[in-house]
């Protein structure tokens, strides 16, 4: 069975937010949710300064601490490798989020796509809706990866910076570029050992 | 992504092909349109400048469809008193109410002087429409808007060297970008897509990039080396990497100075060239001959381009010598401590950069054997809006030529000067000049007789510049003053924002209101559209079909190797309430005028129809009949617009060699040395002793000098210790992005993006922390704003993002987010401005100190 996982390669990645964007496109996600970012890390002291990006996303863990603790079992590991959160299951009890050492949960508490004006929704069609209550992340974009398409962000992103693909084959861009460049997981040693992996 | 099948097989999920216009890049998109709505956006993989990618910016248009406070019906002001702040007492009216004022104040205009009409807007694939409308109707006053507030100085250096508007860099190729005061490749600037994806694969094979910025920008922040310059001293930098280049180093491409520039032209003591008697062709010296022969003589392939000569008792030297004269007297190390970059430092990336030229070196393309020059360097904005801007401009673009490094494999590359159906010409003195299709009206070089001004924008006093746009403020205050012979009195505006993108407000303010009528046709009631009398509402451009293509070919298409594909605009929706496209409104208001006909006629001319498509002015057309006889001409008969239903990019064909790397097909040399301009001058003297106006002119000087900004002067012993300056971010576009709530998301949680940048030292000598409220305020105005201290930004400047702090009631994301760097601007006075290519200087003097809040 495939482990899907993503590589990101920091060297090529300026920080342009394509990916975050094409994130909340793609999964209409509620305002202020955000279910990838693009961190930047100030570096050094003037002249030799610099700012890192750093985009973040859930890691799909092999060793998911959030399904560990999800009473409902609406968190868990998909055969696939994708961590997935079945919102009609979520209680909202928030365990995952405060379990997940990534910071990458969020708790829904208004889930709509609300103009300025305070009463114009925008809706579009999404896979899965995500609904109120309920903790959400990124889902991979499983709906795209079932049809044999790239996740959004990757599909997105003209730096090349995220490389998707199976981690269970040697061959795969992403398990070739691990091998080639050292890549690295975050947090290690917490050891759920992460499906994405960092290049640099 | 997500689609309905059953809403699929009734047509009822579709993806649309178009062309995005968040900013002037014509990228390939796909659009998502379900049940008559847009839901979302991609990349449409088949266009070839995107190539299936999309930027943020360009993403979240989706949503601005839907926006609520679009403008859905015609509005007439009731308040006669305009101002900030100003309630205008907006009233509905009917469409034929608005069209009927609308038409009675141009036919008054019209009557009395049609210059008196100025046309406003920055909407690229519009400008071949109003440009007809403007000379059918009569006026001069064509497209006021900021597209100077980028390029008005670096345009002109491309289009004398490269005989074309914009620069790139042949990244796949290129192993020593210089970016100088751009992010080219960084989804910023010009190409975005498909430079950012060719940089960051030049940056995976070990490429280096160096990044000339004040601020540490994406860009510098991707780069190998930053070089923080102090703001507006990049010509001081350059020069002194000249000199070294040069004078120390002694390297330079002498094969190419000596067939492909008028490096070899010989230059009397007064600078002008030395001219054969018969013939007033420039001469060059033949070392073989012992004697002076035209620059077109056959056979002479080894001209001296050092040494001096006397030719019929006349003392001369090679122009190239000339500037190699000139360089000798900079003094590189007063120019490292007046641009702050140490002296070491500029050596050896001067070094690296001349070494990595690879003089000499070739490479076969398909058949050819081209010079191979793996280094260049763009530049724009950032460095170019400053008094001497077009001057440096020309000092950094030299850097370029004296290693060869100009349209040959891995160099700085023109956008396209020669096409499927255009190509640079050649002057009498044998240098490029830019096809009548990219610069018709305004060509930099030759140039134009300077006369006094009879256009606002007083381009006539620039005959050098390729445009003065942000001079118009000057025109329309003062017509008397600089001898425009009419009064200002009209203007059609839309998608540009003069109240937030030129200077000073209040200044702007007073400029609108000497309008005796303001039609706004726009989406949302801007800072602008506050000063309207009638405002009609626009279509957003995914509720609209272009003139064919919607990307200009000599701008838009990338540049180097790759296919020539022209791109169409056509409409996705139906625009909602009673809004319409501005193309449109501008046609029926053409119609009222009685002016139609005309514009058809001249749309003949301009509107790139060929003989068998050109248009019955007895007649009637929808712009999407008009663009179908456009592409007909380029693609023939058999091509129908019909057909485009998956991608909105048509393939004429693969380009050739010479339209991929030009410079070696061309019968044009490049200038090093600007002979042209000293005619120049003594013309603007002339028209300025008319007016009695005392200009500083040292700015038209055949070599490159360093001249320093009002802000330089203001430092000095002063209240106003720093210099402000503003960056762009990748997120952001003009000042019309942040109406985006998507953008405005991210935008917020970015720690940059709405603050205010100081250094960690020029803050603790302030007693400032980050998250202080403070006010930056120059001599003309202030800003206030929440510090962030960081280590991104050179020490002896203030920095912040775009053109932020919007106060419109019609704008309720953007209302009081970041901060306008504009607003620290006084309207253009002369120490201001660059007097050779009318670019108005960005950078100022300010303070900045702690407010409540």
């Amino acid at each position: 069975m495939a482990r899907y996982g993503m590589v990101v390669d920091l060297k090529r990645c300026v920080g342009c937010n394509a990916c975050v964007v094409a994130c909340k496109s793609e999964h209409n996600t509620p305002n202020g949710i955000l279910l990838t970012t693009v961190l930047e890390k100030e570096m050094g002291i003037f002249p030799h300064t610099n700012r890192v990006f750093v985009p973040v996303l859930c890691n799909h863990c092999e060793v998911p601490a959030c399904a560990q603790v999800c009473p409902t079992k609406a968190t868990h590991r998909r055969p696939d490798g994708i961590v997935f959160i079945e919102y009609e299951k979520c209680i909202g009890c928030c365990a995952c989020i405060e379990h997940c050492p990534y910071h990458v949960r969020t708790l829904v508490l208004d889930n709509r796509v609300l103009y300025s004006d305070g009463k114009t929704t925008f809706e579009k069609p999404v896979a899965q809706k995500i609904l109120n209550k309920v903790a959400t992340k990124c889902d991979m974009c499983y709906h795209r990866v079932e049809v044999g398409q790239k996740p959004a962000c990757v599909e997105v992103c003209p730096a090349g910076a995220r490389i998707f693909g199976d981690l269970s084959d040697p061959a795969s861009a992403p398990s070739t570029l691990v091998k080639d460049h050292a890549g690295w997981q975050m947090l290690p040693e917490k050891q759920t050992q992460p499906c994405v992996f960092y290049i640099g | 992504m997500l689609a309905d099948r059953e809403k699929v097989k009734a047509g009822r999920d579709v993806w649309v092909p178009t062309v995005c216009a968040g900013c002037y890049n014509c990228c390939g998109i796909l659009a998502h349109r379900v049940d008559g709505r847009i839901v979302e956006i991609k990349g449409d993989p088949n266009a070839a400048n995107s190539k299936g990618y999309v930027c943020a910016k360009g993403l979240v248009r989706a949503i601005d469809v839907h926006h609520p406070s679009r403008v859905l019906k015609p509005l007439k002001r009731t308040n006669p008193v305009k101002g900030i702040g100003v309630d205008p007492g907006w009233q509905e009216i009917s469409w034929d109410e608005a069209m009927e004022i609308s038409v009675a104040a141009l036919k008054k205009v019209r009557a009395k002087d049609p210059r008196g009409l100025i046309l406003s807007h920055f909407d690229i694939a519009g400008y071949r429409l109003s440009g007809a409308f403007g000379r059918a109707f009569g006026t001069v006053n064509m497209h006021w808007n900021r597209a100077d507030y980028c390029g008005s100085a670096s345009h002109p250096a491309w289009l004398i060297t490269n005989g074309t508007l914009n620069s790139e860099v042949d990244f796949p190729n290129c192993k020593y970008v210089v970016l100088w005061g751009t992010q080219l490749g960084h989804m910023v600037n010009t190409i975005s897509l498909s430079a950012s994806s060719e940089l960051s694969e030049g940056r995976r094979k070990g490429h280096k990039l160096v990044v000339v910025d004040p601020f540490c920008s994406n860009a510098a922040s991707k780069a190998d080396e930053w070089l923080p310059v102090k703001p507006g001293t990049d010509g001081a930098l350059a020069l002194a990497m000249l000199h070294v280049m040069v004078n120390e180093l002694g390297i330079y491409d002498v094969p190419f100075l000596k067939g492909q520039t008028n490096g070899p032209y010989l230059v009397k003591p007064d600078g002008h060239y030395l001219r054969d008697a018969a013939t007033s062709k420039p001469l060059m010296w033949d070392p073989a001959d012992g004697c002076a022969k035209t620059f077109d003589t056959a056979g002479l392939k080894d001209p001296a381009i050092e040494g001096s000569f006397t030719v019929a008792g006349q003392a001369v030297k090679p122009a190239f010598q000339v500037v190699k004269d000139h360089l000798a007297t900079i003094d590189v190390e007063e120019m490292a401590r007046v641009c702050t970059i140490p002296i070491e430092q500029i050596r050896r990336v001067t070094r690296e950069f001349c070494e990595t030229a690879s003089i000499g070196s070739t490479i076969e393309v398909d058949g050819y054997t081209l010079p191979f020059r793996p280094v260049g360097i763009d530049y724009k904005r950032g460095m170019a809006a400053h008094k001497g801007g077009m001057n440096s401009c020309f000092a950094i673009h030299m850097l370029n030529l004296l290693v060869g490094a100009v349209d040959v494999p891995g160099g700085q590359r023109g956008v396209n000067p020669v096409g499927p159906y255009w190509t640079a010409g050649v002057s009498s003195d044998g240098l490029i000049i830019p096809s009548d299709f990219i610069a018709k009206y305004n060509k930099p070089y030759p140039g134009r007789k300077a006369s006094i001004p009879k256009t606002l924008d007083l381009q006539e006093l620039f005959p050098v510049a390729l445009f003065t746009r942000g001079l118009y403020p000057l025109g329309i205050d003062d017509p008397e003053k600089y001898g425009i012979p009419y009064k200002p009195e009209a203007m059609i505006h839309g998608r540009t924002n003069h109240m937030m993108n030129s200077h000073d407000p209040a200044a702007m303010a007073e400029t609108l209101k000497k309008l005796t009528f303001q039609l706004s046709i726009v989406q949302f009631i801007d800072e602008t559209a506050e000063f309207a009398d009638v405002i009609l509402p626009d279509s957003h451009d995914f509720e609209r079909w272009d003139m064919f293509p919607a990307n200009d070919p000599y701008a838009f298409i990338a540049p180097g190797p790759g296919e020539w594909y022209f791109l169409f605009r056509q409409a996705v929706a139906e625009p909602p309430g009673e809004a319409r496209p501005w193309t449109e409104i501008y046609m029926e208001l053409a119609e009222r005028l009685g002016i139609l006909p005309d514009i058809y006629k001249l749309g003949n001319e301009m509107w790139n129809l060929g003989d068998a498509y050109k248009i019955d002015p007895t007649k009637k057309y929808t712009l999407r009949e008009i663009a179908e006889r456009q592409a007909k001409t380029i693609f023939g008969d058999a091509f129908s617009l019909d057909t485009i239903t998956d991608t909105s990019a048509s393939i004429l064909r693969k380009k050739t060699t010479q339209e991929a790397y030009p410079r070696m097909f061309l019968p044009s040399r490049v200038p090093i040395y600007l002979e042209y301009l000293l005619d120049h001058r003594t013309d603007v003297q002339k028209v300025l002793d008319t007016l009695k106006f005392d200009w500083d002119l040292s700015t038209y000087s055949p070599v490159p000098h360093w001249i320093p900004c009002e802000a330089h002067a203001h430092m000095r012993g002063g209240e106003y210790d720093l210099i402000a300056t503003n960056n762009k971010v990748p997120t952001h576009q003009f000042s019309t992005t942040t109406e985006n709530m998507w953008i405005d998301e991210v935008a917020r949680a970015n720690p940059y993006t709405y603050s205010v940048m100081m250094h960690t030292s020029a803050a603790a000598k302030r007693g400032l922390k980050t998250n202080d409220m403070v006010c930056v305020e120059s001599k003309y105005g202030n800003y206030v704003g929440r510090l962030r201290v960081t280590e991104l930004v050179h020490p002896e400047s203030v920095n912040c993002s775009g053109s932020f702090g919007h106060w419109a009631q019609g704008l309720p994301v953007s209302r009081k987010k970041g901060v306008m760097h504009n607003a620290l601007l006084p309207k253009p006075t002369l120490d201001r401005i660059d007097t050779l290519s009318g670019q108005i200087d960005q950078c100022v003097a300010v303070k900045v100190y702690k407010v409540e809040g």
